[in-house]
């Protein structure tokens, strides 16, 4: 009876041993990669803690010639005051061969709590001429200029707006 | 006897405990956020998107694998991850590639040319590039190139410098020339495709001298022979490269127009099946008298065609899936105000079957337009290239 025992339980754990074994082979091969989990996780630093406001009849009137001017506003919508956000303006084709980004930068000092600061940014908006094309791989319409305008507090915290302007 | 049953007891405790210990982890795994934007409403349920930003897209190709797409942009040509993943360049900026066919999953086989600054017409060449060079230099394996097809590691090609005559050569892997056809086609390579089981492929051909006939020839890769199984007269041409599939072989054709019809209409391409053997073209069954054609890709396995098009001149243009056994079209996307590109080119089947890549954008307003995103990352302003889902090949009924 001892034997029968004896082996019995023998064998319940040799299985348990080995089914373990198997549990543990499983986990360690499905162990999450958290960085391959998250490849669009929003940028660090990002907030609702400041916000741009661009004024659209003024977007409506920008032209494709030197000198244009945008105004923005910079609101704080936090609690605390802010101080040194920087601003700034790329300003590119939708074409992506043409390689002629314009960066503009401006810094504002102070933006009290709740409170909004006005920017201006003065830019080329000249339509870059485009290169030689062959129209079988060239798109079939004008190109559209964009303006990408990001403000970013000294924390981190970010904002930003994707102006498209049609041709 | 005591200490057995202890030991026993303590073992199935371990064992359990080391099963539940990590049930935690896999709830902290938080789902992909939808927020991205990586799903797309504007092409019905399911669309992914691909691509993101800027940029004129064109001519997507999936790897052998299936991992990575790699396309047109601007005339450049790049791949990137299907999931999520940085953009890969494989051509300079001043490069404008019409076509990109991957050769292995470290190559890809170009048609393009590089533009000279006079305004002079060039003829594209065939080039290849490999992954990992430090710089993106191409290797030229063929010049005056006018048709590229690939399939099954393999990659066969047309070329000739004027339109009186045309040549075919197959290349197997490496950009090594495999073979060499000596007979020449009479006139000029518009474009071609190889057969599923890659025996075989069919070419639309411009003959010599005539440029209001289009004719659809097949040509078999083992002798080295090819045949004329249609032609086509009074001013119609084929559009785009016809199709091989297990019920025939379908192309796009339709009245030769550069220009809006006197109605000031678009013009319209339809549908049309030839058998194999040769014979009259007829209207491709399952499709519609009034369907508007704009581009087919047959499946990896011969049994499924994709169309680009419009069930009539007035309804949105969609993906549809042709089953031609059945004679069954479905749609695969539902469009609610977006753009499907028609290019020729613009539509690819994913290796296995089940997704159809397709390239589309929102219709572009007149008026400036603000997004709370970055450029990059934006989907519906610019053309991008969409996965749409469509079964797999074991839904196609037999």
């Amino acid at each position: 009876m001892r034997d029968v025992v004896f082996w019995l339980s023998g064998a319940a754990v040799a299985f348990l041993v080995t089914a373990g074994a198997f549990l543990l082979l499983a986990n360690l091969a499905t162990a999450p990669s958290e960085k391959s989990l998250n490849p669009d996780r929003a940028p660090v630093g990002s907030g609702h803690a400041i916000d741009l406001q661009l004024d659209r009849e003024r977007l409506a009137s920008l032209e494709p010639l030197p000198d244009q001017s945008l105004d923005l506003v910079v609101e704080n919508e936090g609690e605390e005051p802010l101080s040194d956000v920087n601003v700034t303006l790329s300003v590119s084709s939708e074409n992506t061969a043409l390689s002629d980004s314009r960066y503009y930068r401006q810094t504002v000092e102070k933006i009290p709590a709740g409170g909004s600061e006005n920017v201006r940014f003065e830019f080329d908006l000249v339509v870059p001429e485009q290169p030689v094309t062959r129209p079988s791989a060239a798109a079939p319409e004008p190109s559209r200029e964009i303006l990408e305008l990001r403000a970013t507090t000294q924390e981190g915290n970010s904002t930003v707006r994707t102006v498209i302007l049609p041709p | 006897m005591n200490s057995a049953r202890l030991f026993l007891i303590l073992s199935i405790a371990a064992v359990l405990a080391w099963g539940c210990a990590h049930a935690d982890e896999e709830d902290s795994i938080a789902p992909l956020a939808p927020a991205s934007g990586r799903v797309d409403p504007g092409l019905g349920p399911g669309a992914q998107a691909l691509s993101s930003g800027p940029g004129y897209k064109g001519s997507p190709s999936w790897s052998p694998e299936g991992g990575r797409i790699a396309f047109t942009k601007d005339g450049y040509v790049v791949d990137k991850p299907t999931g999520s993943g940085n953009l890969r360049r494989w051509t300079t900026r001043d490069f404008f590639a019409e076509d990109t066919e991957w050769e292995s999953d470290d190559a890809l086989m170009i048609l393009g040319a590089v533009p000279p600054s006079g305004a002079e017409e060039i003829s594209n060449s065939l080039y290849r590039a490999r992954l990992g060079e430090d710089s993106l230099e191409l290797e030229s394996v063929e010049n005056d190139v006018s048709a590229v097809g690939a399939g099954r590691g393999r990659l066969i090609f047309a070329f000739g410098s004027k339109t009186r005559e045309s040549w075919l050569t197959m290349t197997r892997g490496g950009g090594k020339i495999d073979r060499r056809y000596s007979k020449p086609i009479a006139g000029r390579v518009a474009s071609l495709s190889l057969a599923p089981e890659g025996a075989q492929a069919v070419l639309a051909v411009r003959p010599p001298k005539d440029r209001e006939v289009s004719e659809l020839r097949v040509f078999d890769l083992r002798k080295g022979e090819g045949r004329k199984i249609a032609r086509l007269d009074g001013a119609r041409e084929i559009l785009g490269t016809p199709q091989w599939t297990e019920q025939g072989i379908y192309f796009v054709a339709g009245k030769q127009s550069t220009t809006l019809d006197s109605d000031g209409s678009e013009p319209l391409y339809n549908i049309f099946r030839v058998p194999e053997e040769g014979g009259s073209p007829e209207l491709a069954p399952g499709v519609g008298e009034d369907f508007v054609a704009a581009s087919i890709r047959v499946s990896p396995d011969g049994r499924r065609l994709a169309i680009i098009g419009r069930l009539n001149p007035k309804s949105p243009t969609n993906l549809y899936v042709l089953d031609p056994l059945a004679n069954v079209l479905t749609a695969a996307t539902t469009n609610e105000d977006m753009e499907i590109k028609t290019g020729l080119d613009d539509l690819a089947w994913s290796p296995g079957g089940e997704s159809v890549a397709v390239i589309a954008r929102g219709t572009p307003s007149t008026e400036p337009e603000v997004r709370a995103d970055p450029a990059d990352r934006l989907l519906r302003d610019f053309y991008n290239l969409y996965e749409i889902p469509v079964g797999g090949p074991e839904e196609a009924p037999r």
